[in-house]
């Protein structure tokens, strides 16, 4: 036998044996998952292929890249761990080794054929993958958009393995191996193979291109980050995804070969050690015991003198003592070496400020992270109990103890429960840890104002609540599916597939109730203000459901536990129907309580506001009402009345009011329609006297005795009692209006409490009847244009008078002109001093912040930003009012609400944020993320409200883009051009990874529909803005924006962005500059990707000469400054009230160039210092791709 | 008294492991010889309330134990023919953790129990130390001292002495001697010196019956007389081998020591008379019944441990 074939031999057997362990069918099954789960939902880049149309497609190579490198990191980095890192320790162990030294096996053939083994299986998994992948794709189409699918290419496949896989496959064998020849300790393998995931998982997400350097690019295991900052991270449109080859850079390759050559060193080093190690001799197999002299002549007493008893043991003592035994094991177990790592990086990586709105980072809270951890907390440990408690009920068995545990005398019970309790401390153990990793981390960053203070609150309440009654009853369920079955590995593909099916499928299919869903995942929604307030009964009920079947499953358990092995003869004559019906009936005793508990749940949601009852209505509505009256038009409400008396713990709010109908049309109205909810019981007046409006299912329609002429008014009256989400939810869900003793959330915008004038088009419009979106002719700005949202037509005045319990306050639009308490019963009266176009009510417990002419409503305990938001509230109406037109009203409110829905909403006067938005965002050194978001949500006041965007493309810029516009004036007169140059690039970068090539339309043609379309509307917007400012000149500017904003307030007309260019293009001093601009930016879509070359700095005289060139490889031509700087800009002191200050070390010099598409630019730049960077548009006044491929920085 | 009553197994296949035994087994030590797949593990398993006949009964001291397997259990120390512990755990840990399932007390509380046990079956050096590293013949004294614990009343102990060395057989057959004073002790093995230096009954099985129930001196008297003892060469041997019923045959320095049974007539040439042992009169009995090798049965071999011991432990 030569050496290969020894080799080979030990490779083949080491390749078996790894693929008969049930890690290979574990990761074989998730690798089944995550083929369709690829082939049927996943999509790279940008675009939706639900919208139809050109789709990158999911089997292009870049496709196939982007999930290959990933999946292989993931799974293989535990698989690979297993099977590479712990053979040679399980043979060591075995003393297999002895056996070999007598054979002509060498250590490097052993060394290299279990390397050679672990490699095998994982290869031959991989490939078993990469054919079910492709099966998925182009044989079945499991995902149902063809689009996705492109041609089948062998080499989209195999050279993402070759060129993302391989290199990382060959070092996560290696390195384990390595360890585990040089520590024989699995605790160190599996230490290292986290420290190794967590290391490529974070260069992952950094991302970087070849302009990081192969050094860093080793740190990048997978490849993926390499493969995002190259190009994945800006889209470059489906034709190149789905066409241009994959070219590797030479820094990528170099590292992809290093990483290679790594692995395969670890083998080599693994072999020498080894080959050290045995020479040696070897250590004795780690606690081994040796024979000893067998003392057989030394007298003992007799047994029967050691008192020996036997009774059976009690059934509490005996489950103890097994509860403690199985404790003791799986806390050992190589299992905890994966997961508990796993748990710790996930809560780590919880500790990373999660993102809101705008791109903002949010304070880490207790809540927050307690809410957040739990959906993937539950599907990680419901798998680890799985796969736990099918191995302690199986592992007598496997160990070859079942008989003399079988024949003790214990209970059947006792042995089940505390084999159960075992897995259950265990779950409670990496609860146990999560908590502590969170405290740790809340506390950590805290301390650096990085998270809100520490709360133990939160954690008992949802883990406690939620996780732990689902980990009691999946244990049970588990232990009656093994009890069952009685073989572990039918046991875990039952297990798993009940979990997907009951678990995964039904949350990602939409389908669980409170009744059908035990595993609580998705179940809560956390707000500081009141966590259970929307959903608590439900959500106890459906707890103590699944907790009561708990011992109907362990009495079944217990009935079908292989205690004796059963004989066939008897179990056919006992499987008669009448004994098994007689069987279950003595069951129902047990099943009661989940009944009753199951009954209660179904009927009260079928009959709560989540019911088909709620919504039945809805479509009769349409049916009834959309042919006649889609796209009747309505006069004008001038005043709407409104007293509300509102019971929080009742959710519900008694409702008399009236609207004021102007005619400001030309022509009468013989009909009013109204639209009211299902609200009982409901009265109408029509100027004060009673009225019966015929209702059309809910459609109310006023027949005039005088037609409205226009001019007239007529006042339409109502009363009602709402009870809002009345009843028990079927369903968790997110609400963003809501009447709960944790806050009162309430608008004009939907039917929540006050009706609709006229007929509500969206009621009743599902998938089935949604009308194909307009169409709008290039002209459709010339005339009348009707507003975008909301009511329309001209602003109105509200009065509110709103009662609720005294510890409440409640906010309306305009200014508080009463505040009065009557027994336990507050009542306030809110008025508008200049009319509006949308009101709402919001109402809470709150502590308040009073600014100049600002106010802000807040939880007491979210006090961490409050004097920042104040100040920018402020600073807005002051600003804002100079800017864009004088502020009309007398008081600016901020008011928080329960983060049931995350959103901010800004009314006239009365700015509504959810708490996760600006309350608990958290500003770094250079940003102010809480003094931008409430920047943002109060230049709505002007944006939005003062001037309400007309219907059709381009209005919803004037509303947000114009709004983040706002923020960069905003910021760079209060905060300077630090703070505005911060929030213009992480603007850009959320614009260039949220774009999408193909679908992107210019500025006048954005309709909100088109993937991309938001982050044009909110960034590309305010850019391109920005740049018309440099073209005009700010005052320019603002003068037109004044000037627009006159024009359109109150106006009928409501404009869209063809109407702002034509204002503005009056104040441009230059027209045709402007003509060019606004045909690049408003009517195009260009984008300038700029790069630097050939630069070098030569010292001349006293001074130096910096030189080199300009290319812009991408779009359009625009004036950009290059500089050569020296220093870091900014100062870290304040300049005074949070103004940014240049260091007094900074210096530049610089020059303008102005390259146009494809074009190329020599610069030449003198300086009196020695600089040592070089950079386009150091300001940040030209919105473009790649900024950092921009700079150039000189070696010193 | 155990009692044993028209005991039938068949699994599926079908084979029949058993068909129709009854034995009844007093007080004190009792043997069950038989050779490997005679059904003997497949009875040790049924009595231990472990396994469902398909038929019969077992009663001991008058309870139904095939009714009510939980009934043995009380009584029960047993030890498997094949075995294994939790390999994480010490010696001494292994065993407090069976007393406490056994419901095992005693006066000095189970950790000087369980030293004590050990103790007895020599393994105090090793209490320490894992499981994992415990040699077979340790781990076999391991489960020798958990099935003596707790003073059942009923013992059972399927090839107790297969990977213990003589020294350690010695000693347990002093264990259980004194055991089997007081108590019913069924102990099960293809081992004719066990049988012969412990048990005052003893009954052979062959092919799911029972061809003997007799006790070893009675088993040896029969033959008084009929055995002769010879050195042969390699030539006679065939011959020797042709005409007589070879109960031994051993090579001695290149020539043949041959034990043969003559009922009738006088012994071939060279051959004198010698002492019978246990071991010829089972094979006598076994070749008798026709099923010397285990393959007359007509029956096939029964599993005598159907039940799969995978062995390999789980490792995620």
């Amino acid at each position: 036998m030569n050496p290969f074939t020894r080799w080979w031999e030990i490779t083949r057997r080491e390749a078996s044996s790894a693929l008969r362990r049930p890690a290979s069918w574990v990761l074989f099954g998730f690798l089944i998952l995550a083929g369709f789960t690829i082939a049927t939902v996943s999509r790279i880049v940008s675009g939706d292929p639900s919208l139809g149309g050109e789709v990158v497609h999911i089997t292009s190579v870049y496709g196939q890249a982007s999930f290959q490198s990933a999946t292989i990191l993931i799974f293989g980095v535990w698989f690979l761990a297993l099977s590479a890192g712990l053979p040679v320790i399980k043979d060591h162990e075995l003393g297999v080794m002895e056996v070999f030294r007598s054979t002509r096996l060498t250590e490097r053939e052993y060394v290299w054929g279990k390397f050679g083994g672990a490699l095998g299986a994982f290869l031959v998994l991989w490939l078993l993958f990469l054919c079910i992948l492709a099966g998925f794709s182009h044989l079945l189409d499991a995902g149902g958009f063809p689009e996705r699918i492109g041609p089948f290419s062998v080499w989209n496949y195999v050279l993402p393995t070759l060129l993302f896989g391989l290199p990382q496959i060959l070092l996560l064998a290696g390195v384990p191996l390595l360890l585990g020849v040089w520590t024989r300790r699995p605790l160190l393998v599996f230490a290292v193979a986290t420290i190794m995931l967590v290391m490529a998982t974070i260069a992952r997400l950094l991302g970087g291109g070849e302009d990081v350097g192969w050094l860093s690019l080793l740190f990048d295991l997978s490849g993926g980050g390499w493969l995002s900052g190259t190009y994945l991270e800006v889209d470059r449109g489906v034709e190149f995804y789905n066409t241009a080859p994959l070219r590797p850079g030479g820094a990528f390759l170099l590292s992809r070969l290093f990483i290679a050559l790594a692995g395969l060193l670890s083998v080599v080093l693994a072999a020498r050690r080894y080959r050290v190690w045995m020479r040696r001799g070897g250590a004795k197999v780690r606690g081994a015991a040796s024979e000893r002299a067998i003392e057989v002549n030394v007298p003992r007493p007799p047994l029967r003198r050691l008192g020996m008893q036997q009774r059976p043991p009690g059934f509490w003592r005996a489950a103890g003592a097994i509860a403690r035994s199985e404790t003791h094991d799986l806390v050992r177990r190589p299992g905890m070496l994966v997961f508990v790592p796993l748990l710790i990086m996930f809560a780590l990586s919880q500790g990373r400020e999660g993102t809101g709105p705008f791109g903002s980072a949010v304070l880490v809270t207790s809540g927050g992270t307690a809410a957040a951890q739990m959906n993937v907390m539950n599907g990680l440990i419901c798998f680890l109990l799985l796969f736990y408690t099918v191995e302690c009920l199986h592992k007598e068995r496997s160990r070859g103890m079942h008989d003399i545990f079988r024949t003790a005398p214990v209970g059947t019970g006792a042995i089940l429960l505390g084999k159960s309790a075992g897995n259950v401390v265990l779950a409670l153990f990496m609860l146990g840890v999560m908590f502590v990793c969170d405290t740790v981390m809340i506390i950590v960053r805290g301390a650096s104002g990085a998270a809100a203070d520490f709360e133990f609150l939160p954690f008992a309440a949802t883990w406690g609540l939620v996780l732990v009654p689902t980990f009691i009853f999946w244990t049970a369920l588990v232990t009656l599916i093994y009890c069952l079955l009685r073989g572990r590995y039918m046991a875990y593909a039952v297990g798993i597939a009940v979990f997907y099916l009951t678990a995964g499928r039904g949350v990602a299919g939409g389908l669980p109730t409170w009744t059908t869903s035990w595993s609580g995942l998705g179940f809560v929604t956390w707000s500081d203000m009141g966590a259970f307030s929307l959903h608590g009964t439900p959500l106890v009920l459906n707890r103590l459901l699944y907790l009561s079947l708990v011992p109907l499953l362990y009495t079944l358990a217990v009935k079908f536990y292989p205690r004796r092995d059963f004989d066939p003869v008897h179990l056919l004559k006992g499987a008669n129907p009448r004994a098994l019906l007689m069987r279950g009936l003595r069951l129902l005793p047990l099943a009661a309580p989940a009944i009753v508990l199951a009954s209660v749940l179904t009927c009260a949601g079928e009959a709560g506001h989540q019911g088909p009852a709620a919504t039945a209505w809805e479509k009769d509505y349409w049916r009834a009402n959309t042919t006649t009256w889609s796209g009747f038009r309505m006069p004008s409400v001038s005043r709407v009345d409104l007293d509300l008396d509102i019971e929080p713990r009742l959710r519900s709010v008694a409702v008399q009011g009236s609207y004021t109908f102007f005619n400001h049309r030309d022509h009468p109205y013989e009909q009013l329609p109204v639209t009211a909810g299902q609200w009982e019981p409901i009265e109408w007046t029509l100027d004060g006297a009673a009225h019966r409006p015929r209702n059309s299912s809910n459609l109310f329609i006023f027949d005039l005795e005088e037609p409205l002429a226009p001019g007239d008014s007529v006042t339409i009256g109502f009363s009602y009692d709402v009870v809002h989400l009345h009843g028990m939810s079927r369903m968790p869900e997110e609400l963003g209006l809501f009447v709960l003793e944790s806050g009162v959330v309430l608008n004009n915008y939907s039917l929540s409490f006050v009706p609709w004038p006229g007929y509500a088009s969206a009621i009743g419009v599902d998938e089935e009847n949604r009308p194909r979106p307009r169409d709008y002719p290039d002209d459709f700005h010339e005339g009348v244009t009707e507003a975008g949202s909301g009511w329309g037509a001209v602003p109105f005045h509200v009065r509110t008078r709103i009662t609720t319990p005294e510890a409440y306050t409640a906010n309306g639009v305009g200014r508080m002109v009463s505040d009065e308490v009557s027994g336990d019963r507050r009542t306030v009266v809110w008025e508008t001093d200049h009319p509006v176009g949308s009101f709402n009510v919001i109402a809470g417990r709150y502590a308040v912040k009073e600014g100049n002419g600002t106010a802000i409503y807040y939880h007491p305990g979210h006090h961490y930003n409050i004097e920042e938001m104040s100040a920018a509230l402020d600073a807005a109406r002051r600003y804002y009012s100079e800017w864009f037109h004088p502020y009309p009203w007398s008081v600016l409110k901020l008011s928080e609400f329960p983060d049931y829905s995350g959103y901010a909403a800004s009314f006239e006067t009365n700015v509504v944020f959810s708490e996760g938005i600006g309350f608990l965002t958290r500003s770094t050194p250079g940003t102010d993320v809480a003094f931008q978001i409430v920047a943002h949500e109060a230049a709505h006041q002007w944006w939005g409200n003062m001037l309400e965007p007309g219907e059709g493309p381009g209005g919803n810029i004037l509303s947000e883009g114009m709004a983040n516009y706002a923020v960069k004036l905003l910021f760079a007169q209060v905060h300077g051009d630090r703070y505005r140059m911060r929030f213009s690039e992480t603007s850009e970068q959320l614009y260039a990874r949220g774009r999408s090539y193909d679908w992107e339309r210019p500025l006048v043609g954005v309709t909100g529909r088109l993937p991309g379309d938001r982050v044009v509307n909110y960034y590309r917007s305010a850019w391109v803005m920005w740049m018309l400012q440099q073209e005009m000149g700010r005052e320019n500017v603002l003068a037109g924006l004044r000037a627009f904003i006159a024009k359109y307030t109150a106006n009928p007309d409501h404009p869209v962005l063809y109407d702002l260019l034509d204002v503005l293009r009056d104040f441009a001093p230059d027209t045709t500059a402007f003509d060019a601009f606004a045909a690049q930016w408003f009517h195009d879509v260009v984008m300038p990707e700029y790069e630097l070359s050939d630069v070098t700095r030569t010292r001349e005289g006293e001074g130096w000469v910096v030189r080199g060139t300009v290319a812009n490889v991408g779009t359009g031509r625009m004036r950009v400054v290059v500089a050569a700087t020296a220093g870091y800009r900014w100062a870290d002191e304040d300049g005074g009230g949070g103004r940014s200050v240049v260091s007094e070390d900074y210096r530049d010099a610089r020059t303008e160039v102005v390259p146009g598409a494809g074009e190329s630019v020599e610069f030449l730049i003198r300086a009196g210092f020695e600089p040592n960077r070089v950079v386009v548009d150091p300001d940040m006044m030209v919105l473009q791709l790649s900024r950092n491929t921009a700079g150039y920085r000189f070696e010193r | 008294m155990l009692e044993i009553r028209d005991l039938v197994k068949i699994y599926p296949g079908p084979v029949a492991a058993l068909q129709g035994v009854t034995l009844e087994v007093p007080r004190g030590m009792f043997g069950l010889l038989g050779p490997n797949g005679a059904g003997k593990t497949t009875l040790m398993r049924i009595v231990s309330g472990l396994l469902e006949p398909t038929s019969g009964t077992v009663h001991f001291n008058g309870e139904d134990i095939v009714a009510d397997p939980a009934r043995v259990r009380r009584q029960l120390g047993y030890l498997p023919q094949d075995f294994g512990f939790y390999p994480h755990l010490t010696g001494e840990s292994m065993l407090r953790f069976l007393l406490v399932l056994k419901g095992v007390q005693a006066p000095k509380g189970l950790k000087h129990l369980a030293a004590e046990l050990l103790d007895r079956v020599n393994l105090s050096y090793a209490a320490k130390r894992k499981v994992k590293g415990y040699s077979g013949g340790m781990r076999q004294r391991l489960g020798i001292a958990q099935a003596l614990a707790g003073d059942p009343g009923l013992l059972i102990v399927d090839e107790p002495t297969a990977g213990l060395d003589p020294e350690e057989r010695l000693r347990f057959y002093r264990l259980l001697a004194e055991l089997a004073e007081n108590r019913t002790v069924l102990l099960s093995t293809h081992i004719v010196e066990d049988i012969s230096v412990l048990c005052p009954r003893m009954a052979i099985l062959h092919g799911g019956r029972f061809v003997a129930d007799t006790t070893p001196s009675e088993a040896r008297g029969r033959l008084a007389d009929t055995i002769f003892l010879g050195v042969v060469d390699r030539e006679r041997l065939a011959e020797i081998n042709r005409d007589y019923r070879v109960t031994q045959e051993l090579l001695i320095e290149g020539r043949h020591r041959v034990r043969i049974h003559v009922p009738e007539g006088p012994p071939p040439e060279g051959f004198e008379t010698a002492e019978p042992t246990l071991e010829d009169a089972y094979l006598l009995l076994a070749q008798a019944d026709g099923v010397g090798n285990g393959d007359g049965s007509g029956n096939g071999d029964a599993p005598d441990a159907p039940e799969e011991v995978s062995g390999d432990e789980t490792v995620l």
